[in-house]
């Protein structure tokens, strides 16, 4: 029984320093600067420098009916 | 970095720049009252006190510490909006993105879209700014709204990341064929027939306008490509923005076909002929008329919805299911009517909980995106909190000075712009245009009644009814200031928007005869760089001081730099 509490107290103060933390990245907005500083200056990076298909090669032409009709004639 | 970053005094400095908030000369001389520092501990600040302003870092919208709202208010923030949605946006990561595959796909998405991997992990901002300064009902009915929206949000990417060829190494994943890919301003309710067996997911909702709103960063990016291959500047630049994604090739490639709208005007028709270009594949335009009650539109209007549904069983093979359209607009009925239970208690009462940012984003997200389950559960929770506040007849602006309606389109990098308006100013923004829109209960008893309801609810889209509609559905400002018993106006000002620049001298003489405090906000809906949010909040700060000749009730939100917020 002794152990079991030992146990639990333990567990207990695992969770209580969590909640610390996380109520400490909350209250100083820690996310909010990891994201602002680090992440995002990150990503622009990646993607600025990411290689993309050029979408203007495709040929631009007159396309075939997808449906033998038009759908919308007004009877 | 710097090796002279990491000098005590540089590092010092920093510290001080991201969390220490400087007491002003006259609180430094003030005397301690230990009674009321742990009143306002426990109580949060009186408004007038609270120097919001102080708490940003400059010039980026970030907090040096997020407010302290009291003991409850500040733990229910921590609680229930902060942990609550953190946790649920990796369950709802996980439940829309159907099993395994979830995490790898959320994954490979943000690291291949910029608007996923620049934006969208930056949500809790988002919030922050939308709930500054609210305390009690407002903030949980407001912040309830926001989570409604960033569930949906994750349930719109995740399907389009697990069924994305682009993804998957140009291979098709199974769902790719179960998918309609639709422009934003396609209402979702004309896919009901098929919302068992095929999902409608919009195409540029995600990648772009709720972008905007989370982080206006990214969209620059995408107005920027479509210029840089020679397509004119000045049409809207929300269409610039939707082209501007196939033209960066940021958009996923998750279904079939497409169908497109003419969007709200005849501008955007481009919009459509771009996407038919750069998606090469079976697209179905289904345009909506401008003045949509001539009468003799309505049959057209009609038949567009039909070659849509036709267009549909074609492609798919899938035939319209009538039980299932009866089933999906019966359930949307049933949030049109709550809305207008909330559109009651905000004209009639002082205990409408809900913010303006909150109110306008939500609505429109919803209406446009149809029957979903996650709205019917946002709904109990505000029903919940509003019962509250009417039984209980709890002010939930109390600093309320005005009651504004907000007209036309919003700035969408600005969305927030009410929240800092009620804290600066008292200017309670009740109710705006885009919440009125698709305001037309679905009748469901007979497929004519029910084609004829649904074709006015798509005419009574986003920046139509009352953008471009005709005059007589813009005018109808005056009619619902009387209902939501509103002193004063704030006018939206699209700069580039043809429609509206066309009759901003109508407005202009009607405000002057009718004696209306109007205040003009020019803008350029998501990009920011046209007319700033400091420049913006100048302009209502100009008319508060010269022609209301009041006194701020923060004097800290009257002037900061956030021009490279979020």
């Amino acid at each position: 029984m002794k152990k079991l509490w030992k146990f639990l107290g333990k567990v207990l103060r695992v969770l209580a320093i969590v909640y610390a933390i996380l109520f400490a990245v909350f209250y100083f907005d820690l996310d909010g600067k990891f994201m602002y500083y680090i992440w995002e200056p990150m990503m622009v990076k990646r993607f600025d420098n990411m290689k993309r298909k050029d979408n203007t090669d495709m040929p631009y032409a007159k396309k075939d009916n997808v449906a033998s009709k038009e759908y919308t004639q007004i009877p | 970095m710097k090796l002279s970053d990491l000098k005590p005094s540089a590092l010092k400095a920093t510290y001080r720049k991201l969390f220490v908030v400087e007491k002003s000369p006259s609180e430094k001389e003030k005397p301690k009252d230990l009674k009321k520092e742990l009143r306002d501990f426990w109580y949060g600040k009186p408004h007038e006190e609270r120097r919001l302003g102080d708490l940003y870092v400059e010039n980026t919208g970030l907090y040096k510490h997020r407010e302290w709202r009291g003991v409850k208010d500040t733990f229910y923030y921590f609680h229930m909006i902060w942990l609550y949605n953190y946790a649920h946006m990796v369950t709802d990561i996980l439940k829309y993105g159907e099993g395994m595959q979830a995490l790898p796909a959320f994954l490979k998405g943000t690291m291949r879209y910029r608007w996923m991997g620049q934006t969208y992990l930056t949500v809790m901002h988002w919030f922050d700014r939308g709930m500054e300064g609210m305390r009690g009902e407002a903030l949980r009915a407001s912040a309830w709204h926001y989570r409604g929206m960033t569930s949906e949000t994750i349930r719109q990417f995740m399907r389009m990341f697990i069924s994305d060829k682009k993804l998957s190494g140009g291979q098709e994943p199974e769902l790719w064929k179960k998918n309609i890919a639709h422009n934003e301003t396609v209402g979702g309710s004309i896919f009901y027939p098929w919302r068992d067996v095929l999902d409608d997911v919009p195409l540029e909702m995600i990648p772009y306008f709720v972008s905007v709103h989370v982080n206006n960063h990214t969209v620059l990016n995408y107005i920027d490509a479509a210029q840089s291959i020679g397509l004119p500047s000045d049409p809207c630049p929300m269409c610039q923005a939707e082209y501007g994604l196939f033209v960066l090739d940021d958009y996923p490639d998750y279904a079939p076909t497409m169908v497109t709208s003419n969007e709200a005007c005849d501008g955007s028709v481009a919009t459509s002929i771009l996407q038919d270009w750069f998606l090469n594949r079976p697209l179905y335009a289904m345009p909506q008329p401008m003045r949509y009650d001539d009468p003799l539109v309505q049959e057209h209007c009609q038949k567009e919805i039909e070659g849509c549904w036709k267009f549909i069983e074609e492609q798919y093979g899938i035939p319209f299911d009538w039980e299932q359209y009866v089933k999906y607009a019966r359930s949307f009925n049933k949030l049109t009517e709550f809305e207008w239970e909330k559109w009651d208690v905000a004209a009639n009462t002082e205990y409408y909980p809900i913010n303006g940012v909150a109110q306008a984003l939500y609505r429109i997200y919803y209406s446009q995106d149809g029957d979903r389950p996650i709205w019917h559960e946002i709904d109990d929770h505000v029903r919940r909190i509003m019962n509250k506040t009417v039984k209980n007849k709890i002010i939930t602006f109390p600093k309320t000075r005005h009651r504004a309606i907000a007209w036309s389109c919003a700035p969408l990098y600005y969305s927030n712009w009410c929240t800092w308006a009620y804290n600066c100013w008292g200017i309670n923004c009740v109710i705006n245009m885009d919440s009125l829109m698709f305001d037309q209960y679905l009748r469901t008893d007979t497929y004519e009644h029910a084609l004829e309801d649904l074709a006015w609810m798509n005419e009574k889209a986003p920046m139509r009814a009352m953008a471009v509609g005709g005059h007589e559905h813009i005018l109808s400002l005056w009619n619902y200031m009387e209902r939501f018993h509103c002193d004063m106006v704030i006018m939206y000002d699209q700069l580039q928007c043809k429609g509206m620049q066309g009759i901003h001298g109508v407005f202009e003489d009607e405000f002057r005869k009718r004696d209306i405090h109007a205040i003009w906000i020019p803008h350029a809906l998501p990009d920011k760089r046209t007319v700033s949010r400091k420049e913006i909040r100048q302009i209502i700060n100009d008319y508060m001081t010269t022609v209301m000749r009041e006194e701020p009730l923060d004097p800290t939100l009257v002037d900061f730099d956030d021009d490279a917020s979020w």
